[in-house]
């Protein structure tokens, strides 16, 4: 790999962190709106349900969000601000469909303790100000005006410094806020203070509440005419205001989420830490209250946000599970349940771990990640590209066309498949037992090669040959009339439909012919449109089909490359020409449909299928090798089936839904924090967590578990000690034995201690589909890390890098023996290895590299990166060069300096690459998502998969310097034509960003920035291209050859 | 709990009526189409860029109180009438009194 490095996301964050609702979109249209990290989602609310309007990506990562609605205006606008404390104000423009920035700016201090327990960010309900609290004692106000227009933001000193939760109050003469904080001596109260706008301070407010429950962390504010707040506390919900304090005991949880139902406040959907739903009800008499009640309303995944839709219809966010619609309903279910999940959306965060595996045996690497948490722990099975799912498949060579024809035109469904060869056509037609067996139409003319073939009209079939073309009549399967070519002009191409039959003859003719009932008439033709393709690659196939009712021409080349052009259906004027490569063989293309769409599936050594999402042409590979000819093949038997000649096969298949990247989810119902397949057993293992709930006892269980590769199926299970916590597994073999055994490395938890001081190391062999250990060490030290290293077991065992030797004992068994280690780590939590060097990504001391010496049997530190990094994730590139992820969500990557002068040089790793990804990456795998064809380009671009919190899976690949110079000239284009929503800007947001410095990327390119110029519009494209010189066909092959790495 | 439960607020009655819910254990496939703005409208006015005030908060809070100290003084100053206390020199000759 390299130092030019480009990073893309392959399946975007699904992490929902924050959701509202509100008119953003209009006055009268309801929407909802979700956050995703560094994303926001606008949603529609329909009589049909949510429909999504647009994926918005923020420059940063989403701190707060909140809608409000100022004064004199008709809709909400949309308050975000990031953790790199920016803000803006959004609105949406209806008459141009987008989102406009009504104001924006940069709220950080320059001396300031960032909050320990997240940013607040808070608007008062009579819009006279904006209230954050970034950092510790502190509380910020960007004041409105009396227009609406933001002013000068000024802070306030708060004297309370452990907050846990500000909201403004109701109906207040003048702003006030509710602060919920926690004393030195741990104990948590409320107090009230109003914003003094005037004098820039805070005067004590009307109220306070000393002494609230222990676990007291949520303030849910009051509308009129209750007014007041809720606080949520783990045994305990009180509702207080200047006249009124009520309190009920709960069943100890922790609330999560809260959503507002009602306008009035009088009822609440409380979501708790074990996913079950609650609705508070606030009961009250001529606005006085009353007292509060909770009522148990059922399960659904743990919430990290909650919005009441309307209809009784509930979106429930997620963190550590998918989010939701829910409904909630008048009388429960069977199972006592007033929730009713109506959708899913998938979620694959919190992504702790994953494996990258070829499980089809297809050279095409799958992702299955440990995803979610708790309950809601699951596998997920990513896998790009479309999947045929094979029904039936019969040896056949040579084939040269196929195409399925009807016994009657009204017939649904197709009864023939026609088969070509070089010198003959076979019939094959489903028989009374569903089985596919040749038959004959004795009209058509089976001892040559059959050229095209289709239905016709009034019950007919047209079958054209390079001779002549005839006109069989579908139930007698009699021919009815025929058309020969003129003597010394056979037929090359021919195409048809029900009506028409169009021919091209040696020499350059175009005949064309329409279907009457038994005759053929004909007709002249007119040249309509030429468009010159240049080069001097012949054109093998063409289609004209609509997308999205847009109508395209499809031009596929005998090098593999496509052209697609815009067809204007009234003039025959051919625009936007665009050229993508999806192979390097000729190209046949071929229409079929799925669930009521057309898609094209482009047939060659790399099968494509061609589908339009959102109006833009995508392409998405076929997971098969080599694909020569396709039809579609609608049998009563098969119905919505492909045909698909392949390496000699003739096979019948139902296609997978048109997407790019497929997951499928395999739910634990426990929390899967490390895998690890072997390919020998054909097994996963996965070190897992479960919480059992017994009486008001929470207890965890750690377990060690088998399961089968293909049904994912529990096969056996380890469970692990108390305390005991799986921290690591691999498969492996050592030297001098054959078998392979599955390692893992534990740590025993101890709630007394501060860091584990024991764990352990065991050996497990696969038998009979059973875990069966073979050997057991213990270890000073939680085992963080495994590794296969020359034969032998690399441990990281807290502080120390650890070589154990597998022995045979006299008595046949076998154990680890300790042969070496190495010092001098913080707390060494990944290891990575390559040849005899060690690379260490340290809890906080960044990387170091370490050598192992065969001869004296010692590992020494060979470099370090003095930088003091606080690792997530590292990945050796190549022999030089070193990935890392830090826990501010920036990547970077240093450079053994193995020629540098003296001792000091090439004791230090240099940093050659910095990035901010803003995503928290867990694992790093070498490997592909797509399928690696040595003789495409991209085949040869070297690739890292990352997995990080917010589910986002990512593409780290490197690229040669020409291409990343070129892409790195775009991205700067791309910077000054796509713009930052909210005026935020891209520069920044992708500078290196901690504590200490904040330094411009570099080394590092932004794939998702990059293949967005395929969205932008013609003259968009034209003008980067111009300012690029470089034609922008040019470009769009260039980009979209990237977009095929994931 | 029915009472609790019933009666749930309602925006627009036709949201939600027709949704056919699918299948649970296929998660929907909603891609909305992802924004890219072109336009020039992602700029806020320019009196919309907000800064913090750069006065530092400590220097801010002394500035009020030292206002507040000096406020009663000048106000004593300001409220004093010429008649009392200061000197004044004498307005004209003529106002002398006749040696």
């Amino acid at each position: 790999m390299s130092i030019w490095n480009y990073v893309v996301t392959a399946h975007k964050p699904t992490n929902v962190t924050h959701s509202c609702v509100g008119n953003f979109t209009g006055p009268q249209e309801l929407n909802l709106i979700i956050a995703k990290c560094t994303r926001i989602e606008i949603h529609l609310l329909t009589p049909q349900g949510l429909q999504p309007m647009l994926d918005v990506p923020i420059y940063g990562r989403i701190a707060t969000l909140e809608l409000f609605r100022p004064h004199g205006e008709a809709q909400d606008f949309l308050f975000i601000a990031t953790e790199r404390y920016k803000f803006c104000v959004l609105q949406w423009d209806a008459e141009a469909a987008e989102v406009i920035t009504r104001a924006m700016g940069d709220v950080s201090d320059r001396i300031g303790r960032p909050t320990d327990n997240g940013q607040i960010g808070i608007i008062d309900p009579e819009c006279r100000l904006i209230g954050l609290h970034l950092y510790d004692g502190l509380f910020k106000v960007i004041p409105f005006d009396n227009k609406g227009q933001l002013k000068e933001a000024f802070n306030i000193r708060l004297e309370e410094l452990q907050v846990l939760d500000i909201k403004f109050l109701y109906s207040c003469p003048k702003p006030t806020i509710v602060v919920l904080y926690q004393d030195n001596k741990d104990a948590r109260h409320v107090k009230t203070y109003e914003v003094a706008l005037k004098d820039k301070d805070f005067v004590e407010g009307p109220w306070s509440q000393n002494n609230l429950d222990n676990g007291a962390a949520l303030l849910i504010p009051v509308p009129p005419p209750l007014c007041g707040v809720l606080i949520i506390g783990e045994g305990t919900i009180v509702y207080c205001s200047a006249s009124a304090f009520k309190a009920i005991p709960i069943n100890p949880s922790i609330t999560r989420a809260y959503g507002r139902v009602d306008a009035d406040g009088s009822r609440y959907l409380l979501g708790d830490h074990a996913g079950l739903l609650h609705l508070l009800v606030i009961t009250h008499e001529k606005e006085k209250v009353t007292g509060l009640k909770i009522e148990l309303l059922g399960e659904t995944s743990i919430a990290s946000t909650i919005s009441y839709l309307d209809n009784a219809f509930v979106y429930v966010g997620s963190s550590y599970g998918d989010s939701q619609l829910i409904k909630l309903n008048l009388q429960p279910d069977a199972k006592g349940s007033y929730v009713e999940v109506l959708e899913r959306y998938v979620n694959l965060g919190p992504i702790v771990d994953f494996c990258v595996v070829d499980l089809e045996r297809q050279g095409q690497g799958q992702v299955v990640t440990c995803s979610g948490a708790y309950k809601d722990g699951s596998l997920r099975i990513v896998r790009n590209g479309i999947g045929i799912n094979e029904q039936a498949s019969v040896e056949l060579q040579g084939i040269k066309g196929m195409w399925s024809l009807r016994s009657a035109t009204d017939d649904p469904f197709d009864t023939f498949l026609v088969v070509s060869f070089i010198s003959e056509t076979r019939i094959l037609a489903m028989n009374l037992e569903d089985e596919l067996e040749e038959t004959e139409i004795e009209g058509f003319c089976s001892q040559v090669q059959t050229l095209f073939c289709h239905d016709a009209v009034y019950n007919q079939l047209v079958q054209v040959t390079s001779s002549s073309v005839r006109l069989v009549s579908s139930t007698t399967r009699e021919l009815r009339n025929e058309w020969h070519a003129p003597s010394g002009y056979s037929v090359n191409v021919a195409t048809a439909n029900a009506t028409q039959v169009l021919l091209a003859t040696g020499g350059g003719h175009l005949v064309y012919l329409e279907i009457g009932d038994g005759y053929f008439r004909f007709h002249d033709l007119n040249l309509i449109t030429k468009e010159h393709l240049g080069g001097e690659i012949i054109p093998r196939s063409v289609l004209l089909c609509a997308f999205e009712g847009i109508s395209y021409l499809l031009c596929a080349l005998g090098d593999g490359h496509l052209l697609n052009f815009l067809l204007n259906m009234n003039s025959g004027e051919l625009t936007d020409r665009k050229k993508v490569s999806l192979g390097t063989q000729p190209i046949t293309l071929r229409t079929f449909s799925s669930k009521n769409t057309t898609h094209v599936f482009a047939a060659s050594d790399r099968p494509t299928v061609i589908y339009s999402s959102n109006k833009k042409l995508l392409y998405s590979n076929v997971n098969l090798k080599e694909v020569s000819h396709m039809c579609p093949f609608n049998s009563a038997a098969f119905p919505d089936s492909l045909a698909i000649a392949k390496e000699g096969e003739l096979t019948i298949g139902t296609i997978d839904d048109i997407q790019k990247l497929h997951i499928r989810s395999i739910p634990l119902g426990e929390h899967a924090r490390r895998i690890c397949h072997q390919e020998q057993s054909r097994t996963f293992a996965i070190s897992s967590m479960k919480y059992c709930q017994s009486n008001a006892e929470e207890t965890e269980m750690h377990f060690i578990r088998l399961l089968d590769d293909q049904t994912f199926e529990f096969i056996s299970t380890y469970p692990l000690d108390q305390y005991e916590n799986g921290c690591s597994i691999l498969s492996c073999s050592f030297s001098d034995d054959t078998n392979v055994y599955y390692c893992v490395g534990t740590a025993y938890v101890m709630p007394e201690e501060n860091e584990p001081t024991k764990g352990r190391i065991l050996v497990f062999i696969v038998e009979d589909g059973k875990l069966q250990l073979i050997a057991e060490k213990e270890t000073k030290g939680a085992v963080y890390s495994l590794n296969a290293f020359n034969g032998k077991l690399l441990a990281a065992i807290n502080q120390k890098i650890q070589l154990y030797k597998w022995m045979l004992r006299d008595d046949g068994t076998r154990e680890l023996q300790s042969e070496c280690g190495h010092h001098g780590h913080i707390l060494a939590l990944y290891v990575q290895t390559r040849g005899d060097f060690i690379v260490v990504g340290d809890l906080m001391k960044s990387f170091s590299l370490l050598i192992y010496k065969h001869e004296e049997g010692a590992i020494e530190e060979r470099a370090r990166d003095y930088n003091a990094n606080w690792m997530s994730a590292v990945e050796i590139l190549d022999d030089d060069i070193y990935l890392g992820a830090e826990n501010n969500f920036n990547l970077f990557t240093v450079r053994k300096n193995s020629e540098g002068a003296t001792d000091e040089e090439r004791g230090r790793l240099e940093v050659v690459g910095e990035y901010h990804l803003g995503e928290f990456i867990n694992r790093f795998r070498h490997g592909s998502l797509v399928m690696r064809l040595p003789d495409s380009d991209v085949g040869q671009i070297p690739t890292v998969i990352f997995g990080t919190v917010n589910g986002v899976i990512g593409v780290i690949a490197s690229l040669p310097r020409d291409q990343y110079i070129f892409l790195e000239k775009l991205q700067a284009n791309l910077r000054k034509v796509i713009k930052g929503v909210g005026g935020l800007s891209h520069e920044q947001w992708r500078s290196f960003y901690n504590e200490k410095k904040t330094v411009d990327a570099k080394n590092f390119l932004d794939g998702d920035l990059i293949e967005s110029f395929l969205d932008l519009g013609r003259s968009r494209m034209e003008e980067i291209s111009k300012a690029m010189s470089v034609p922008v066909e040019e470009l769009m092959k260039r980009v979209e050859e990237l977009t095929r790495l994931h | 709990m029915g009472s609790m439960l019933g009666d749930w607020p309602s925006f627009d009655p036709h949201n939600f009526s027709q949704l056919r819910p699918s299948d649970p254990l296929n998660p929907s496939k909603m891609t909305p189409v992802t924004y890219h703005p072109t336009h020039d409208r992602t700029i806020p006015p320019p009196n919309q860029v907000i800064s913090s005030e750069s006065k530092n908060i400590i220097l801010r809070h002394l500035y009020q109180h030292a206002d507040e100290k000096l406020r009663p003084k000048r106000a004593a100053f300001e409220n004093l009438t010429p008649e009392q206390g200061c000197k004044h020199p004498r307005a004209s000759a003529s106002d002398m009194p006749p040696h």
